[in-house]
């Protein structure tokens, strides 16, 4: 029993780059924790514990409460007031500033993911005789890989900080391009993949059939690939209304705008309340784009 | 293809269809209710100059500060970068590893392996705190969708208020989201992968902490990995933008070095932040083709 044991143990599947990572990582993991910079105490200080508490027992709580010796009856009152004044618009503000941001990350993917698709952006498409790969082609793709790539790796928030910079604060566009562009970067290698592993008989026989690439592109590649696209494309649309959120932080008319103006007045509870709003948008988003994926599920 | 699939093709893509257009007329209405304008996509002067400086530093990046004079005792600008980009690598590793925690017990927690028939695999026992079993799974799917509605940035300033500055309630600010969405992807890939060696490994009489950890988690471990080190990316930006906010990783000497429209020097801490991402974007997609089993 014991050497059936070590036989399959010895057996089992091995992998350099799994167990030097596995390594790395906890090395790393090992020198953050040691380093000093990250300490969990800092947290339990005492000065840090009495500001908690003036957190926690006065500052969140709404002030008609405090100033009515926590009447509790006032806070529907100042719930709706504080919706009606600003929650409200600002809800939909980001709601519209995601939903407008995606649909243009989702236009500029169209564009990108032909051009950096493997099987496609080639002399011949879908075709797998040697020679097929130009240098020409593979230029094309690594071009566009490149873009896609420094799309995604700078954060949304810098984009937007920089675009506003050049674009002045009194519009949305900042962070309607910044949310755009991040997530085509995104969107974009995420299509390229789903060309990639399309099946190829289909597509093959259209260009042995004489088709132009544009045609297979119309006819074929777009009405195959869109069901798994969507699909991506509904959880790339969550993550962009918690960042239309944000982004408001910067100075854009979005729940995060209204969040750091009572910020910065101090004024906690308010902070709080449209935080909470905020991810109650969220959790709506949520349900939207899981009905959204359940119904295309539902047309494959 | 049989005669009824294709007659059902033409419906089901006219319902993708009409997703699409939805999709159109959304963003239409979107455009119209934030009044924007195509005009006010053209910077004006001042943008202009700003955007002329900052395709200048793209290609020029900065290798020492731009302003004349810095203060004495200041460390050469690349020694700052780097340090910069340590910091925001030890903020995301620290968040992460929180976060890994947090995941592994709220996903293990909230996924549905416990409730199936066959399972009776519940982590209360088999005596009357069996009862309490649905409320303990909806607090936690409460728990896990609150954790992860609620934007990392925006825990940051909710623990500011509450603590002040410190490095360690950056890091929580980023385990907190993170922790609720890997939760929420985990127990999804637990409650997808197979339950036969789940099944057997009870029926000779494991404990459910035995069959979790040997029937349960063998399966799903790869897909967990490899989503957890995508997540990891994520937190490495996560914790560059941090620094907007006052900690000491790459936004916050980027804003800086771009309030004092040194654009040369924003490129140097935004190529520090690209090379790093893509580093680990390559690293996760080795790695992926390794351990995701298809």
């Amino acid at each position: 029993m014991t050497t059936r044991l070590e036989t399959l143990y010895k057996a089992r599947p091995k992998n350099r780059l799994v167990r030097a990572s596995v390594y790395t990582l906890s090395f790393l993991t090992l020198v953050t924790w040691s380093s000093g910079t990250i300490m969990p105490g800092d947290l339990f200080t005492s000065r840090r514990l009495e500001n908690l508490e003036r957190f926690l027992t006065s500052d969140i709580i709404p002030y008609p409460i405090r100033e009515s010796g926590f009447e509790w009856g006032v806070l529907w009152t100042w719930m709706s007031e504080l919706f009606l004044d600003r929650g409200l618009d600002a809800a939909l503000a980001t709601l519209a500033i995601s939903v407008l941001a995606i649909v243009l990350a989702m236009l500029l993917s169209w564009l990108f993911a032909p051009l950096a698709a493997g099987n496609l952006a080639t002399r011949r498409p879908f075709d797998a005789t040697p020679g097929n790969d130009t240098v020409l082609w593979r230029a094309l793709r690594f071009t566009v890989r490149a873009v896609m790539i420094l799309l995604r790796s700078i954060p949304e928030y810098v984009l937007a900080f920089l675009l506003l910079a050049v674009l002045g604060p009194n519009h949305a566009w900042p962070a309607v391009l910044a949310l755009a562009l991040h997530n085509s970067g995104i969107l974009g290698r995420l299509g390229a993949e789903t060309i990639e592993n399309l099946e190829p008989a289909p597509l093959r026989t259209l260009t042995a059939l004489g088709a132009p690439r544009r045609s297979v592109l119309v006819a074929g590649v777009f009405p195959i690939a869109l069901g798994r696209y969507l699909l991506y494309f509904f959880y790339r649309f969550e993550t962009c209304i918690r960042e239309a959120t944000v982004l408001g932080m910067l100075g854009v008319v979005s729940l995060g705008f209204y969040i750091s103006d009572a910020r910065g007045k101090m004024f906690y509870d308010e902070m709080l309340f449209l935080i909470l709003l905020g991810a109650g948008i969220v959790l709506l988003s949520d349900l939207l784009s899981a009905t959204a994926r359940r119904y295309l599920r539902a047309a494959s | 293809m049989s005669a009824e699939a294709f007659q059902r093709r033409p419906s089901s893509f006219s319902r993708r269809g009409r997703l699409l257009f939805a999709l159109l007329l959304a963003a239409l209405l979107s455009w119209i209710s934030l009044g924007l304008s195509l005009e006010d996509l053209v910077p004006r002067e001042g943008g202009r100059s700003i955007l002329a400086l900052f395709m200048e530093g793209a290609l020029n990046p900065a290798f020492d500060y731009e302003a004349a004079s810095v203060p004495e005792g200041t460390p050469p600008l690349l020694v700052k970068v780097a340090g910069a980009a340590a910091n925001t690598l030890l903020f995301a590793i620290a968040g992460m590893s929180l976060s890994l925690i947090i995941g592994l017990v709220l996903g293990f927690l909230g996924s549905t392996s416990w409730w199936a028939a066959e399972g009776a695999v519940s982590p209360l026992g088999r005596g009357p705190l069996r009862k309490l079993m649905p409320l303990l799974y909806a607090g936690v799917r409460a728990l896990i969708a609150l954790m992860r509605s609620v934007h990392e940035l925006l825990w940051a300033i909710l623990f500011l208020a509450a603590f002040g500055l410190n490095n360690f309630s950056a890091v929580i600010a980023i385990a907190i989201p993170y922790g609720g969405t890997l939760a929420k992807v985990f127990s999804e890939l637990l409650d997808e992968c197979p339950r036969e060696s789940a099944r057997n490994l009870r029926a000779i009489g494991a404990g459910p902490i035995q069959v979790f950890l040997w029937g349960l988690l063998p399966r799903a471990i790869g897909d967990m990995s490899a989503y957890s080190f995508y997540r990891f990316e994520c937190a490495v930006r996560s914790s560059a933008i941090l620094g907007f906010f006052g900690y000491p990783t790459l936004g916050y000497f980027l804003r800086l070095s771009a309030e004092n429209v040194h654009y040369r020097e924003v490129w140097t801490y935004l190529y520090a932040l690209i090379v790093i991402v893509i580093v680990l974007e390559l690293w996760s997609t080795k790695l992926r083709a390794r351990m995701v089993i298809r």
